[in-house]
């Protein structure tokens, strides 16, 4: 999960020096001068919401930098977060191209910059290159698993430090992407992160404190580094 | 009326002339119950068509094994791996014995050169998928919200 760095952020996708690491656009040449032509950049502010749930899907929004929030609030008017999205990350397109309402909010967690294409030109652009839609489909599989996972992750751990266990172990998993150390950046607060655990928040200050001192946890600021991932994971077992 | 019994081209809603194209090089697939038809990140052959019996949908993910449910007569499945890398997203296990039709790759890559239209459709069709899965997850996490808060107060 990588930090906003407003002076590496590019003005268009042809220069940006991210394009090999993000899925959805390293494009061929030619496809890539063509995205590059389409859609505006945006920066958003901490707090600023890309979309909400139940709008008309109108815009596919690719998540440059900084990190969203995608959360969605039941019929009694509670709020769970589903995921973070991270630089690379393709937002709003299975509603899009489903024809179908947004089924979900994306908030920004911290200042972002997003590329936002209109439904027309990014549908058009998808069937101009073989390689874009090739990746939307790619992008739409990781959301269909991700859906899953999270709701796994919460129907099925008996216990909150289960569940909180599990929780850090995707994060970290997903932010070391094979490497060896497992380390990220936390950017929500308890409250939140006892959201998608499906706890309190005070539980979730609890458990934090009690990985922390048990040593399977380091925290450092914002920074959380996972020391003893085996005994995480006998919490998930 | 099995899935297979309609013609391709009307299922895939793709002109005549693409979906003769699939249908001549479609194989029809026989499974027994429990036999794995695909497994997770294996070479894609082809798009698969469910003509009958049910199917089960299952995959790993960050050390998580999941279940994505069960397909049945008449889904597309596989979608995802047919317009994506060509390596299988999950893998499928027969729950009864059934049958597939499979549309091999390279046939499907001459079918989007014949009717364009068609990898647009069938990207659709990998969206309503993901749309399905918001809903039914959605309402398995608020059951499961509701069940540990009614199981805590008593």
């Amino acid at each position: 999960m990588a930090g906003f760095h407003p002076h590496h952020a590019p003005e268009d996708c042809l220069n940006c020096e991210h394009r090999h690491l993000r899925m959805f656009c390293n494009l061929t040449p030619e496809a890539l001068a063509d995205y590059d032509g389409i859609g505006i950049m945006m920066n958003h502010a901490r707090g600023a919401k890309l979309f909400s749930e139940g709008d008309a899907a109108r815009n596919v929004f690719v998540l440059c930098f900084g990190q969203v929030k995608i959360s969605s609030t039941s019929r009694d008017g509670k709020t769970m977060i589903l995921k973070i999205a991270s630089p690379g990350d393709v937002l709003g397109l299975s509603a899009v191209l489903a024809n179908v309402p947004h089924e979900v909010t994306a908030e920004a967690l911290e200042p972002c910059q997003v590329k936002t294409v209109r439904k027309q030109e990014f549908v058009e652009f998808l069937g101009r290159h073989g390689i874009a839609s090739m990746h939307a489909a790619q992008s739409l599989s990781s959301e269909y698993l991700t859906v899953f996972h999270d709701a796994k992750r919460l129907a099925l751990s008996g216990s909150a430090a289960g569940r909180l266990a599990r929780l850090l172990l995707d994060w970290g998993r997903t932010a070391a992407d094979g490497r060896a150390e497992i380390k990220f950046t936390m950017a929500l607060t308890h409250e939140e992160v006892a959201n998608m655990a499906g706890t309190s928040r005070e539980t979730v200050t609890r458990l934090l404190n009690q990985f922390r001192r048990d040593q399977w946890i380091t925290i450092k600021g914002t920074s959380l580094t996972i020391v003893k991932p085996e005994q995480l994971e006998r919490l998930t077992a | 009326m099995t899935a297979a019994a309609h013609p391709l081209a009307e299922l895939l809603a793709c002109p005549p002339q693409a979906g003769d194209l699939l249908s001549g090089a479609s194989q029809i697939l026989h499974f027994e119950a429990a036999y794995v038809v695909f497994r997770q990140h294996e070479p894609c052959k082809g798009l698969y068509l469910l003509a009958s019996g049910s199917f089960a949908r299952s995959a790993v993910r960050l050390n998580t094994r999941l279940a994505l449910g069960t397909a049945r007569s008449g889904e597309l499945v596989e979608l995802a791996a047919a317009l994506g890398d060509g390596r299988h997203t999950y893998t499928l296990t027969a729950v009864s014995a059934g049958s597939l039709l499979m549309l091999p790759m390279a046939t499907l890559s001459r079918a989007f050169d014949v009717h364009p239209p068609l990898r647009m459709h069938l990207l659709e069709e990998l969206a309503r998928e993901v749309s399905r899965a918001y809903t039914l997850c959605f309402l398995n996490r608020m059951g499961a919200r509701t069940r540990r808060r009614q199981a805590n107060s008593m």
